[in-house]
């Protein structure tokens, strides 16, 4: 009990301490989270939505496997992306490993099987009506979608927060293609896996606090702007 | 402007709707009377386009875009009143203040002015009819299809839809009951021929 109360303490010193090495990895887990759910969200709303809305040969198969995607572990997907992008791999010449751009990659592909198969949910148990009353009043197809993505707002919101708490949390790839270099490729979660491994329990702690508090201030956030009551 | 020839809509084998001849001219309303399950529905769907799955000859003049089709229980869009009377307008290209002022008025000539900044959802059955009867009437269609449109909408509202509709010129109307209409409603009324369904399931099975 100690050790959390202490950790506590020691948290809430590094905040308003704004501790430069806990502001930094605290800023760049956002970004990188951020502009990995953003991209995701471009690209798996729409294919969520076709996938609910389009029937064609391997349908099944597509859906299936957005499925499996959710279920990755992080490591998997980072020690693929270190065999893609290293010296080595097909994308080597990129230079992009041991940056946080790659980070940015690993994290898209954790979060798009997430953002296309909650979607595609969401869409698909959507009442028949809408895509009729929809067509029959005249709206283009990009019109429709738009429509659908509106009427599963719900479910929708909950795939991009998923995808972000999934994203911002993950350990595995941060760590793979990252490789935790201070100032430059460490994130919360990595400087609170490194702070525990050295011995310092009360700041991995402490790391693991402020983690976790950026994770629930991101959530109630979308869950705010998203509310389903909101006018027009 | 419609004219069916020996139409015939079958789901998992059964027919469903059945309609041997059917030529509908512009600016005629028309009643589609017939008991419960006898195709009506149907009818109007397959000339909506939203029922692709039919054998027999159907032919509509003018395009896909001057006609709307209003369900049996109308679904409404997300937000408010106003919003979904909009929809339509908003996706024909006018501007916000424009389709905002025909919304209004549609609203207001239907009786329903003072729900406009209500949500949608939250609207009591006869409300929402009417909501989603302005919604089609506002984009001005040459084909308006109404599934049952004086349903549980009270005398007062029923007698605004009917005034509404038999001064909507310009335009055919096809209104689906199970009952006969009120004469000033519709100039004639088609009746399903129940048997001729029958048969034809019979026939097919």
């Amino acid at each position: 009990m100690d050790l959390i109360w202490e950790s506590f303490r020691e948290a809430l010193a590094l905040i308003r301490r704004f501790d430069p090495s806990v502001t930094n990895a605290a800023a760049r887990s956002l970004w990188i989270s951020t502009t990995a759910v953003g991209l995701a969200a471009l690209a798996g709303l729409p294919v969520g939505t076709g996938l609910a809305r389009h029937s064609f040969p391997g349908y099944r198969l597509v859906v299936l496997a957005f499925r499996a995607g959710m279920s990755f572990p992080t490591v998997f997907i980072g020690i693929v992306c270190y065999a893609v992008f290293s010296r080595r791999g097909p994308f080597g010449a990129m230079d992009l490993l041991y940056t946080p751009w790659l980070i940015v990659v690993g994290e898209f592909l954790l979060a798009l099987p997430i953002v296309v198969s909650l979607t595609h949910g969401a869409v698909k148990s959507l009442d028949p009506r809408i895509g009729e009353t929809s067509l029959t009043l005249g709206a283009g197809p990009f019109r429709r979608w738009a429509t659908y993505l509106s009427e599963a707002r719900v479910g929708v919101t909950l795939a991009i927060v998923m995808a972000f708490a999934r994203c911002v949390t993950e350990l595995g790839i941060a760590m793979m293609v990252g490789g935790n270099i201070k100032y430059r490729t460490r994130t919360l979660a990595t400087a609170t896996a490194l702070e525990t491994a050295k011995g310092e329990f009360s700041r991995g702690m402490a790391m693991g606090v402020i983690l976790l508090a950026i994770a629930l201030c991101v959530t109630v956030c979308i869950m705010l702007l998203s509310r389903d009551d909101a006018r027009v | 402007m419609i004219e069916i020839l020996n139409l015939q809509v079958t789901k998992n084998g059964k027919s469903i709707c059945c309609v041997p001849e059917l030529v509908i001219n512009a600016g005629e309303r028309v009643g589609i009377v017939g008991p419960n399950g006898c195709g009506k529905t149907t009818l109007l769907r397959v000339l909506a386009g939203l029922e692709k799955n039919y054998r027999g000859h159907c032919a509509i003049t003018g395009p896909s875009s001057d006609r709307v089709y209003m369900h049996q229980a109308p679904y409404m869009f997300r937000g408010t009143v106003l919003f979904n009377v909009m929809y339509g307008l908003r996706v024909r290209g006018l501007d916000q203040r424009e389709s905002e002022l025909k919304a209004r008025a549609w609203l207001d000539k239907l009786g329903i002015g003072h729900l406009a900044t209500n949500r949608a959802k939250h609207l009591s059955g006869g409300e929402a009819r009417r909501t989603a009867l302005a919604r089609s009437l506002a984009i001005a269609p040459k084909l308006l299809l109404l599934d049952e449109p004086l349903a549980d909408v009270d005398d007062a509202g029923a007698g605004r839809i009917v005034h509404e509709l038999t001064h909507f010129n310009d335009c055919a109307i096809l209104i689906a009951s199970p009952n006969s209409l009120p004469g000033e409603l519709v100039t004639r009324e088609y009746r399903f021929d129940i048997e001729a369904t029958n048969q034809s399931m019979s026939g097919s099975a």
